[in-house]
């Protein structure tokens, strides 16, 4: 039995406990239902083994030098490719997509686009205060759910802030308060108490409840008259006391407040509003930490921060980058591509019939692990091993904490992992 | 005070204890009526007994077991159960930090998630069996579980 990092999620719970026969994964404690799927994933039934590529509309198994020949072919035909994806894989792989991406002037972006790339691109004008797990365990007295509904998406979270016990205190859940802001009562409410606070608030109405608290909060014992985006006065009153008078504060921003609302503004006015609250605190913070659903989203941003200056989107064009407002879905949308490498992601069953429609005309190049939506109309499909338990590497905790990845098994004979499928694509390039 | 009237109030101290002590035993649940053996041997009690056992309800009639019945369909694993269970804290140190305990499990431990799924060990050891006073309602994991896969239920 030893301890791993669990890569179901963007929490990646390194106490998860496994033992294996060194062929499978047979005993699995700790790790939830999103992390059992993951090691599943091993020995299951839609898991690609062979390389494959579509001749005469079937796909076909081939040798890994055909496949390869055959990309060679594809993405020297094309002037704009796309890259996507690379939220499933290590950090050194990322590297490697964005090298590939520079070599064949091409279009790089990770699912954080469509996820909390948006809220660190604010971030970045603004200022953010962040906050690691640990902290949030050992210090935080007032846990903010906004827009998330974290008891399903990420069902360690509740466990691992609300009901551990921190090193300086004995109490755990009896100290600290929740607060959800939510339009739906989802399963996260289940965990309330009398001291916490549920707002069900007007669906959309994220931002006008913002612009209240921010002007409440500058001026002293006064609070409004009647209700706010749906919410009475005297739960207003209570949210407004909460996080004023929170010693150690942490707002979870969910996809509800990342994905819904297309301006940024409700991102910035959330930023202004943790600013405007810690600039009044005496002792202790207010802090923000985005929820992601992949387990290495935030390494992507990272890592092409660190390389490039931007932390996503990136346009290559003759070895340099390229300022350009474009996202994936501007691209997609405006049709401007001939081919896309998908790594590790599903994007014709995650994004819209029309966007979908437009990807699935183009040639598209498939590095998964298994069967999806995207295998089956890709042309060229690579098989590649699970990150985390095939491969070792690095990747990003949700509060940008990096946590090295162990391997515990070797993968299937004939398949080789992302940052070698990517190096031998860079390879194959070289070779004229 | 109620019970004491039913109780044979000689202090004979078969039962360990005076009858006065044997009546407060009797409302926490400690001892069951049977356990006063002159109140069921003896027939001038026997309009006591039944008055008592009246009085106490089928609770104390027919014997209860505590059960704690999780619901696999429901249970996603969270494993909020094994950290606010406060056996679970004591006797595993690892989880006062939300961390998943050690394997193998030491003997107290009540809860732990394998396969994605909670499962219940050893029961025996439940505060609601163990502990005294008010710590003997304890109920944290039935009310906290966010799935709501966990009851406590008497059968």
């Amino acid at each position: 039995m030893e301890r791993i990092p669990c890569t179901g999620c963007s929490l990646l719970c390194d106490d998860v406990l496994i033992g294996t026969d060194g062929i499978f994964i047979d005993k699995i404690y700790g790790a939830c239902l999103k992390g059992k799927e993951r090691f599943d994933q091993l020995a299951a039934k839609n898991r690609l083994t062979s390389p494959m590529i579509r001749k005469n509309g079937k796909l076909e198994n081939v040798s890994w030098d055909v496949a390869l020949e055959r990309i060679k072919q594809i993405l020297t035909d094309s002037s704009k490719p796309l890259l996507y994806g690379f939220s499933t894989s290590s950090c050194e792989a990322q590297l490697k997509g964005i090298t590939l991406a520079r070599k064949i002037s091409g279009f790089i972006d990770s699912n954080s686009i469509i996820c909390q790339g948006k809220a660190l691109n604010v971030a970045k004008e603004t200022g953010m205060t962040l906050t690691t797990l640990t902290e949030i365990i050992n210090k935080t007295d007032l846990i903010i759910l906004w827009g998330s509904n974290a008891a399903e998406s990420i069902p360690r979270l509740l466990n691992k802030i609300l009901f551990s016990r921190g090193k300086f205190r004995m109490t755990g859940r009896e100290i600290k308060t929740i607060i959800i802001i939510d339009p739906v009562k989802t399963a996260s409410f289940g965990v309330m108490q009398i001291r916490d606070v549920a707002l069900h608030i007007e669906h959309g109405k994220d931002l006008e409840l913002i612009r209240v608290l921010k002007e409440e909060c500058c001026k002293e014992g006064n609070f409004p008259e009647k209700e706010v985006a749906g919410i009475d006065k005297e739960e207003f009153k209570r949210l407004l006391l909460n996080l004023v008078g929170a010693e150690n504060g942490v707002i979870f921003v969910g996809q509800g407040i990342l994905r819904t609302q297309s301006d940024d503004n409700v991102i910035r006015e959330l930023l202004e509003l943790v600013q405007i609250i810690n600039a009044r605190q005496e002792k202790g913070r207010m802090s923000l930490a985005l929820l992601g659903g992949h387990y290495n989203m935030v390494g992507f941003e990272q890592v092409a921060l660190s390389i490039t200056g931007k932390n996503h989107s990136l346009q290559f064009s003759d070895n340099k980058l390229i300022e350009t407002k474009d996202t994936i879905i501007t691209k997609i949308e405006k049709d401007d591509f001939d081919s896309s490498i998908i790594v590790g992601t599903d994007p014709i069953s995650h994004f819209p019939f029309s966007l979908s429609k437009n990807m699935a005309s183009k040639p598209i190049i498939c590095i998964d692990n298994r069967k999806s939506a995207t295998s089956d109309i890709a042309d060229v499909i690579l098989p590649s091993a699970i990150t985390g338990i095939e491969c070792d590497g690095l990747a990003y905790r949700f509060d940008h904490v990096p946590i090295q990845l162990k391997k515990v098994l070797n993968p299937p004979s004939g398949v080789s992992t992302d940052e070698e499928i990517l190096n031998q694509i860079i390879q194959k390039l070289d070779v004229s | 005070m109620e019970l004491y009237k039913f109780l044979p109030q000689t202090n004979c101290k078969k039962c360990g204890k005076t009858c006065m002590a044997f009546a407060l035993e009797l409302l926490q649940g400690k001892v069951k009526i049977s356990d006063c053996t002159p109140l069921i041997e003896e027939t001038k009690y026997k309009e006591k007994y039944e008055a008592l056992k009246e009085l106490l309800g089928s609770e104390e009639g027919i014997e209860k077991e505590l059960h704690i019945d999780i619901d696999e369909d429901l249970c996603d694993g969270c494993g909020i159960c094994v950290t606010c269970c406060p056996v679970n804290a004591r006797y595993c140190p690892p989880t006062l930090s939300g961390k998943a305990p050690d394997v193998p499990h030491d003997k107290h431990q009540l809860f732990e998630v394998k396969d994605g799924k909670c499962v219940l060990l050893n029961l025996e050891h439940c505060r609601r069996l163990e502990a005294d006073g008010r710590e003997r309602e304890c109920h944290v994991c039935e009310i906290y579980c966010p799935r709501e896969a966990i009851k406590i239920l008497y059968i």
